[in-house]
């Protein structure tokens, strides 16, 4: 077994995985502070300008919000598979959910591009120094849930980048790492992934789901 | 193959609670739309968790939700207290 090990810290592969699996967690963990720390500035500024933040969220495209919420939990679905076959030594089954999971990261921001792009022809993107020329009710207010809308959907992309970058680099050394290390790679990158689909999940009803009745 | 079907229900799920999520917002429900949205979005944050992520097993990642957990409840509450 001993030769299983990537780290020679460890005597057996399965204390190896466990560290790694732990140390995921309390990196997501961290993660969770950063972005509860936004989550609560949105609840405390939407508390005080509900009005203004339910009339700006309609702005945005609820259409294409609920298809990027689907392409982000089927890349979690595939992701889950690809650790499943790697758990069961099936590679190629395993490199192929990796790449789908890849792919639909890649749809993701393409979708995410698109709306950033009517946005700014929109008049709605306070950022960059692009004008701001939003017609409803309290504008000042108005531009405050636009401008967290930016800061918090580019940051939630700025991780999926990330995410996507990680299974290139796990795809990339497939071929230097043990099969213990691949399914432990693709534990770990996959812990990741999943977390940032949950960030996902809270973004989109309290950015796109305001009182659309 | 039990494992595949596991995660099949899961992904069916999520689909399911963001179609609910997405219709119920059509609804006016006065002061509840957000609460409904809030509680789908934990019970979709607990599907993943539990089925993709596999926090089903006992252990030390448990512990750090835990952790993770009670320090964003100091975060919200005392923030909220002062609100």
């Amino acid at each position: 077994m001993s030769g299983q090990t990537q780290s020679i810290a460890f005597d057996k592969a399965s204390r190896e995985k466990a560290a790694d699996i732990l140390a995921m967690w309390v990196f997501i963990g961290s993660e969770a502070m950063l972005f509860g720390a936004i989550f609560l500035v949105f609840l405390i500024a939407h508390m005080n300008y509900g009005a203004a933040f339910a009339a700006a969220s309609k702005h945005l495209s609820l259409r294409l919000g609920t298809l990027n919420t689907a392409i982000l939990i089927t890349s979690s679905f595939t992701m889950a598979l690809a650790h499943m076959y790697s758990a069961d030594g099936r590679w190629r089954a395993a490199i192929w959910s990796l790449a789908a999971t890849s792919l639909l990261g890649l749809g993701f921001l393409a979708v995410k591009a698109v709306e950033y792009s009517k946005e700014f022809s929109d008049g709605l993107a306070p950022v960059l120094g692009a004008p701001f020329s939003y017609t409803g009710p309290d504008p000042v207010h108005a531009e405050f849930f636009f401008g967290l809308y930016f800061a918090m959907t580019f940051l939630h992309a700025l991780h999926l980048i990330a995410g996507i970058l990680a299974i290139a680099g796990v795809l990339a050394l497939w071929s230097h790492a043990n099969p213990a290390g691949r399914a432990r790679r693709i534990q770990a990158v996959g812990l990741y992934w999943h977390f940032v689909d949950i960030v996902w999940v809270f973004l989109f009803p309290i950015l796109y789901l305001i009182n659309r009745g | 193959m039990g494992e595949i079907r596991k995660l099949s229900f899961a992904y069916a799920g999520l689909l399911t609670l963001l179609g609910l999520t997405v219709g119920s917002s059509f609804v006016d429900l006065g002061g509840f739309n957000s609460a409904i949205n809030l509680a789908i979005a934990a019970a979709k944050t607990a599907v993943i968790a539990l089925s993709f992520m596999h926090l089903t097993s006992k252990g030390l990642p448990r512990l750090v939700v835990a952790a993770v957990g009670l320090w964003l409840v100091i975060l919200f509450g005392l923030t909220l207290v002062g609100q």
